[in-house]
């Protein structure tokens, strides 16, 4: 059929495929005459323009975090992908009644949480020393995983807690510490051991390894872990890492 | 959020923005916009892991082609809501979705709120003032052309699901659908 020709079936073409209900092979081949044929880019475009304000009347839903962490994650590097004011501030949005993200975004915001240079931690009591916590959830809040470390040890201590089950032969649980500052990027903390010994060895001291990151993140990777450097399976479980003074 | 003209504007800015590389007007649009377009993906899709993963891709699209957005020929919202529109339908056209779709209807990633009856959805256009005008024609339509061409539109569904859904034969819906749509367009070409 000569579609170009006939622009009463273009018109009635376009408003059904702005509408959604041309689907199928015409769809497609309808689209790729909008992207060949500028006459019928408009008629698609008006249509779309005359429909567009109909989505006024959805109602908004807010994604889940891990949407954004997705999509930074499928950025090019050269994009600086990880705004991270952004993916704070949406947390602090995420699900009321979600009391581990409500946590977070409360954490977060509390001026005496605030990252502090770390020749200030100083502990209450000189039997106490001062280390980093990290509490992750999952998307239902729920908390599944505790990391502790010393500050002046290279030992991150693991304690899961009924973790989701993975296939340990083709699948690992990859670890993460989300940066603060604008155009940083996750960085690999380590895979997460199966078995008895979960402690993960970080490259520092915890000082150095933890102080720039406000927050860790667990994503599922192929056996291995991530070979671009970024996550690259969904991320499922995330949260605040504090320092105890 | 209170004038739509203004948020219009701010939108335009940040995907310019966008459109020149800058990540942290990405942040803002994402923070901006993504409640509405996750609602449209999921009153389609019904299913949220289906939605965030086409919000996903539209979002990497929407930066990835931001230089291509011309603010003189779409509203960045109506831009937007069509690139989500189109990958969800796309997504629906996969193999076997279908059957699951139909078996998956009382399942437990279903939003019952979200459900093809949900009401009000003429209320709640005629409040934004930019859709008042399609509020207006919508209402002039016949009962069941307009909601032949609302269920189409928010649910995403086909000629024969419609059909289905409001238990008419097919070539009735689809004369509902055409006529509706032609009588819209005449409508909105006199109060525009």
């Amino acid at each position: 059929m000569n579609y170009v020709r006939n622009p009463e079936l273009i018109e009635r073409l376009a408003a059904e495929y702005a509408l959604g209900t041309l689907r199928g092979p015409a769809r497609l081949r309808f689209a790729r005459l909008a992207r060949e044929n500028a006459a019928t880019a408009r008629a698609v475009r008006a249509w779309e323009n005359r429909l567009g304000p109909m989505s006024f009347a959805v109602r908004e839903i807010r994604p889940h975090r891990r949407v954004w962490t997705a999509i930074q994650a499928r950025l090019p590097a050269a994009g600086g992908a990880w705004d991270s004011l952004a993916f704070w501030r949406n947390l602090g949005l995420v699900a009321s009644g979600c009391a581990a993200a409500l946590l977070v975004a409360f954490v977060l915001r509390d001026p005496r949480f605030a990252p502090v240079p770390v020749e200030k931690i100083a502990a209450p009591s000189a039997q106490m020393q001062p280390a980093y916590v990290a509490v992750l959830s999952d998307k239902a809040g729920k908390v599944v995983l505790l990391a502790y470390a010393d500050r002046h040890s290279d030992e991150l201590w693991l304690k899961p807690n009924e973790m989701q089950s993975i296939d340990s032969a083709k699948q690992v649980f990859e670890l993460w510490g989300l940066p603060t500052q604008p155009g940083g990027a996750p960085k690999s903390l380590g895979l997460i051991p199966t078995g008895d010994k979960r402690t993960i060895k970080l490259a520092a001291a915890a000082d150095q390894a933890l102080s720039d990151f406000p927050a860790l993140a667990v994503s599922l990777e192929p056996a291995g872990g991530s070979k671009t450097g970024l996550p690259t399976g969904p991320v499922l479980y995330s949260g605040p890492c504090l320092k105890f003074w | 959020m209170a004038d739509p003209a203004a948020q219009n504007e701010a939108l335009k800015q940040l995907l310019a923005a966008c459109a020149r590389r800058d990540s942290a007007a990405f942040g803002r649009l994402y923070e901006a916009t993504s409640p509405k377009l996750f609602g449209v993906a999921m009153r389609i899709l019904r299913r949220e892991d289906w939605a965030e993963e086409v919000l996903q891709d539209c979002y990497v699209n929407i930066w990835n082609h931001a230089s291509k957005y011309s603010a003189a020929l779409s509203a960045p919202m109506t831009w937007m809501t069509s690139i989500v529109r189109n990958r969800c339908l796309d997504w629906l056209r996969r193999p076997n979705l279908e059957v699951v779709i139909e078996s998956d209807e009382d399942g437990g990633n279903l939003i019952d709120a979200q459900a093809s009856e949900d009401p009000g959805p003429l209320d709640n256009l005629s409040r934004a003032s930019e859709a008042r005008a399609l509020a207006d024609c919508l209402a002039r339509l016949e009962a069941k052309q307009r909601q032949a061409v609302m269920l189409a539109f928010f649910d995403g569904l086909s000629h024969s699901e419609l059909a289905a859904h409001l238990r008419e034969p097919l070539g009735t819906v689809k004369t509902w659908v055409r006529r509706g749509l032609m009588q819209l367009k005449g409508c909105l070409g006199t109060t525009a």
